[in-house]
């Protein structure tokens, strides 16, 4: 019996039921995890420890509709007694002494860790090639990069291992992958999810999100991880809402924009294609869909570069082989201890960004360029919230491309950057944005819409992916017998 | 001591007396066993973040205050960055950009001048882990690390070690009297550097600044002060230049040691520290910490002194902190202050130095303290009477009226008990009539031993002394 | 404009990130770095802010914490993790003393 191909609704009734236990789903979970270990999801899996927690689940009560079901966590979150790497060699012994507070609340639902899914080194990256333990593959095409940074949990919700993931989002590492995989992935407002337990990136753009296979259990799950931490003072107080509230209302007379940057040459025309045959099933539904300018869009990624690399160069200062992770053996110094350490801990791209970062940062560089990008930023948010004035979400395409072979060139370092185009403008402006799939291109690998939503207005995004995803009727089984 | 004009500046860092640290919730303690005050954000874990401490905004406002800052409205933090082993995330929390007071003053006084120390700004940051080195290793204790500080530099308006040592003493007296800082500088909860320059003339641009780091001691500040600028002065008159240093206060030498050279400016790489948001302090704020700093020294001197206490009574006083907050409580009242002064840092002190004791431990409530004091104003207790009954004074809880009569040493004031005493003393005394008439004063003297042995010290000696008069004069 | 960075410039980056780099990545990163820097040039160009915010203005203003004590690591745990420490010390190579 296949279980896990059921609803989450549909699990939760069995288990209720007492028809299933979450020994089976655990047990399954593993069993799909090793047949389709070549896509190299997982870093660690948490097996002893997922049969043992579900063993004990079955003395109690099923109180909650995440009761019991196996999610898989990237691995930059903190998990208590689980091994935590960021896919680097810098980690990859460390098992940390305290949980993230995102986990305890999937601890709190009862929600069953079933690993720790492989990324790009410590999130740099957007195509999980950058990971310490090799790249995870696409499942629609093994040859293909997962994309990332959240490669692993987007290649496992695809291969349908588990139904639910999280990732993590800081210049489109959810919403990019997600869409290379033809899932559903939301970046959620920034402050919406506790970053406490998240290993900081870029602080002030990272933000947890969830990725599933479709978008009701996405605001499933965002209904169970967010809320105001004590711990995170930019985590967001604002009362308890029901994300799932929208879902199945009508968009006619729903507001949206189309910014013209995001439907021009940058994109591929298979995809923009795509976008406007979804565009055009809209406004024959009866939204209203308008072309905007909107403007600083394009000078997003430099921003991004300025403002990420300055805070990661500032967050990965503190892996100096002291405390814990890795440690150059036999340091003739302190010095020696620091390069050493560093060396040997993180990849290539890691030092590349801590360079760069470093630069930015130094000398008269923090106030001529990084305080000024910062302000810009501001102005981006401005710029986006005049349109939010006017209409009720933005949408684009997710990427300007499909996914692209494993085997394609990693030298240039604006390439990688470029293929977050799109994206990266939602993390400036600490907006909530979402991957839905809405096709496939010639070689059948996934076409993803973006939809962005004003600030907390997740339900919004949620009701409109919703009704496309409903209109449209994907395919999204990899193994689907209509795939071709 | 040199023909140069020195220019000096001094840096302090105070740990401030909260119960936990400024971005954690662990305790902000001394002493403890190493790395027993810790928790994963002190250790700068992967995926931590800080929180903000609410009494360390209090205790940097109350500190704004009473160093006559002004007080920022608007605030963030940043990170400083730079590797070093006791600094946990390899950056540090503090405020470069935006410290949270600016432009205040501290009034010293040189030889009878008032002088404004003139203070840049004062900011908060976090405390370093505390390394001990032993051998080829270093040690590190991390209970130190995140204790809160909060650093205050002066503009370089100082012109002598004279100067730096009032201001820091100043300083301490401030800090410590608003309840900010232990300001233990043997501990480490006070730490000063100095930065000192040297120049022929008013007129010409500042010298080459030297940095004395971490001195231990208040003065120490002052010797570092002058060594260096001696040594400075030497370097000078033989025509030689120097870099910008750091040095540090080697007390066995009784001089100051170079440490490193200064680099082209150290590159920080400061930037706006982003898992803190804005901090806004408001004028409610502002209200609620004005009404917790207690009554100055300064103020407290000038009350006291206003009062009838003499200035050398005023500073002890001030230097001993519970009897100077004692002593305030009566302030309102109508009592012979001059006397309660006298009391509190003679006989009181010394019952309290010798049982270990603070003034609120004892029995001494304000109601029987002036009655003690009426006691002796109207010397129905004298000094020396009441060096007998201290302890009871101060350990039981009668009136000091009944502790008198209790034990026996009631000072006679009834004038026909005294008179009865005196008149048989004088009969008994014919000799001593007689040398009244020659040589009045030393004839008195012996009189009053007369009385005091047979009274046992219980007269009222003023009263005493005029009886004696009138019944001699008589004869 | 300089075409690239000097040499030095990019041993000082690498010396404050204690990044080790090859000769070969120093010729790299005196060029990647000017091009980033050139790119970023063009954020001059960008008018429209009059103040600096420097703190995104999505957060809120931070909330201040109460000053009570919560939980703390046993020293056990907190050498457990170290790779090298003495007793409840976490330990380094010597490192000579100034404090900053």
């Amino acid at each position: 019996m296949r279980y896990l191909d059921k609803s989450i609704e549909e699990l939760h009734e069995l288990l209720k039921s007492k028809t299933i236990k979450p020994i089976d789903l655990v047990e399954e979970a593993f069993a799909r995890i090793e047949e389709n270990k070549d896509l190299n999801a997982y870093i660690t899996l948490n097996k002893e420890e997922a049969l043992k927690q579900a063993k004990e689940l079955e003395d109690k009560e099923v109180d909650n509709v995440l009761f019991g079901i196996p999610i898989a966590v990237k691995d930059n979150i903190i998990t208590k007694g689980l091994r935590t790497t960021c896919a680097s060699h810098m980690l990859d012994n460390f098992t940390p002494i305290y949980d993230a507070t995102i986990v305890e609340k999937l601890k709190e639902k009862n929600m069953i860790i079933i690993g720790k899914t492989n990324m790009d080194e410590f999130a740099m990256g957007s195509s999980s090639r950058t990971s310490y333990f090799g790249a995870p593959k696409n499942p629609w095409n093994n040859e293909k990069i997962s994309g990332g940074s959240s490669g692993g949990s987007a290649t496992t919700i695809a291969s349908r291992d588990v139904p639910l993931a999280l990732g993590s989002d800081t210049g489109g590492s959810i919403r990019q992958p997600a869409s290379y995989c033809g899932i559903v992935g939301m970046k959620p407002t920034y402050g919406r999810i506790s970053r406490y337990g998240l290993v900081a990136f870029a602080s002030s753009l990272d933000q947890i999100g969830p990725m599933t296979r479709n978008v009701y259990e996405n605001a499933l799950l965002l209904n169970a991880i967010v809320g105001k931490d004590e711990k995170d003072l930019t985590s967001a107080n604002k009362p308890v809402e029901d994300f799932t509230r929208l879902i199945g209302q009508d968009i006619k007379g729903m507001k949206i924009a189309v910014p013209n940057y995001f439907m021009s040459d940058i994109v591929e025309d298979n995809i923009r294609i795509q976008i406007e045959e979804t565009i055009k099933m809209l406004k024959d539904k009866g939204a209203v869909v308008d072309y905007v300018d909107v403007k600083y869009l394009e000078n997003a990624v430099t921003l991004y570069q300025i403002i990420a690399m300055g805070e990661a160069s500032s967050n990965l200062a503190r892996f100096d082989g002291i405390r814990y992770g890795h440690s150059k053996e036999n340091p003739e110094n302190i010095e020696d201890l620091y390069y050493g350490t560093r060396q040997e801990g993180f990849g290539n791209e890691v030092k590349r960004r801590i360079m760069v970062g470093s630069y930015l940062l130094s000398g008269e560089n923090a106030k001529t360029y990084y305080n000024k990008a910062l302000s810009i930023r501001d102005d981006m948010k401005k710029e986006f919230t005049k349109v939010f004035e006017n209409y009720d979400l933005i949408i684009g395409p997710t990427t300007t491309t499909t996914a692209y072979n494993l085997t394609d060139s990693m030298d240039d370092p604006r390439k990688t950057f470029m293929d977050d185009v799109l994206v990266i403008p939602v993390n400036m402006a600490g907006l909530p944005g979402l991957n839905v799939p809405v096709g496939f291109d010639k070689e059948h690998m996934p076409i993803g819409l973006h939809i962005i939503g004003n600030s907390f207005e997740e339900a919004k995004i949620y009701q409109l992916a919703n009704f496309i995803e409903k209109e449209l009727n994907l395919n999204l089984e990899v193994r689907g017998e209509n795939n071709d | 001591m040199t023909n140069y004009i020195p220019t000096i500046g001094i840096e302090v860092h105070v740990e401030l007396k909260t119960k936990t640290k400024i971005f954690s919730p662990s305790v902000n303690g001394y002493g403890e066993m190493a790395n027993s005050l810790t928790n994963v954000i002190d250790l700068g874990y992967p995926g931590t973040l800080p929180t903000l401490n609410k009494e360390v905004v209090n205790l940097a406002i109350k500190a704004a205050t009473v160093l006559n800052c002004k007080i920022r409205r608007e605030m963030h933090f940043d990170r400083k960055n730079y590797f070093y082993p006791d600094n946990s995330k390899n950056y540090q929390i503090t405020q470069s950009r935006t410290p949270i007071g600016y432009d205040g003053y501290v009034e010293i006084d040189v030889n009878g001048t008032k002088k404004k120390i003139e203070i840049l700004e004062m900011h908060i940051e976090e405390d370093t882990c505390k390394s001990t080195h032993r051998g080829n290793k270093t040690l590190l204790d991390f209970n130190r690390a995140g204790v809160p500080l909060i650093e205050i530099v002066t503009k370089p308006c100082i012109a002598t070690a004279e100067e730096a040592k009032l201001y820091l003493e100043k300083l301490k007296e401030l800090l410590f009297y608003s309840d900010i800082s232990d300001c233990k500088m043997e501990e480490g909860s006070m730490r000063a550097d100095a930065n000192v320059s040297i120049r022929k003339n008013e007129s010409d641009p500042f010298g080459t600044k030297c940095e004395i780091k971490n001195i231990g001691s208040i003065s120490n500040v002052g010797v570092s002060i002058e060594k260096e600028i001696i040594r400075q002065a030497e370097l000078l008159d033989k025509g030689e230049t120097f870099q910008e240093q750091t040095r540090r206060y080697d007390d066995k030498l009784g001089n100051t040691v170079l440490m490193r050279v200064k680099e082209t400016g150290n590159d920080y790489r400061y930037f706006p520290e982003p898992d803190i948001p804005y901090l806004y302090v408001t004028d409610e704020m502002i209200e609620e910490v004005k009404k917790t700093i207690p009554m100055l020294p300064d103020k407290r001197r000038e009350v006291y002194v206003s009062k009838g206490v003499s200035e050398i009574n005023a500073n002890k006083l001030i230097q001993n902190r519970p009897l100077s907050d004692y002593f305030n409580t009566m302030l309102e009242d109508n009592t012979n202050f001059k006397i309660a002064s006298n009391l509190l840092l003679g006989d009181i002190s010394a019952y309290l130095n010798k049982n270990e004791k603070v003034i609120t431990d004892t029995t001494l409530t304000k109601e029987r303290f002036i009655e003690l004091i009426k006691n002796m104003e109207d010397n129905t207790l004298t000094s020396k009477n009441l060096k007998d009954i201290i302890d009871k004074i101060l350990e039981s809880t009668d009136s000091i009226e009944k502790i008198i009569k209790d034990s026996g040493i009631e000072n006679i004031t009834d004038d026909s008990a005294i008179r009865e005493v005196i008149v048989k003393i004088i009969e008994a005394n014919p000799q001593g009539i007689a040398d009244y008439k020659e040589r009045p004063d030393r004839a008195l003297k012996f009189f009053m031993g007369q009385v005091m042995k047979e009274t046992k010290g219980s007269a009222n000696p003023q009263m005493a002394t005029e009886i004696l008069k009138e019944e001699l004069s008589n004869k | 404009m300089e075409e690239k960075l000097t040499r030095e410039e990019v041993l000082h980056v690498a010396e404050l990130a204690r990044i080790k780099i090859t000769e070969e990545e120093i010729e790299r990163y005196q060029v990647q770095l000017k091009q980033l820097l050139n790119d970023v040039e063009k954020i001059n160009d960008v008018k429209g802010y009059d103040d600096e915010i420097l703190i995104a203005s999505w957060y809120a203003p931070t909330t201040l914490r109460e000053d009570t004590s919560k939980e703390m690591l046993n020293p056990k745990e907190v050498v457990e993790n170290a790779p090298r420490h003495s007793g409840n010390y976490i330990e380094v190579p010597v490192v000579i003393s100034e404090e900053a």
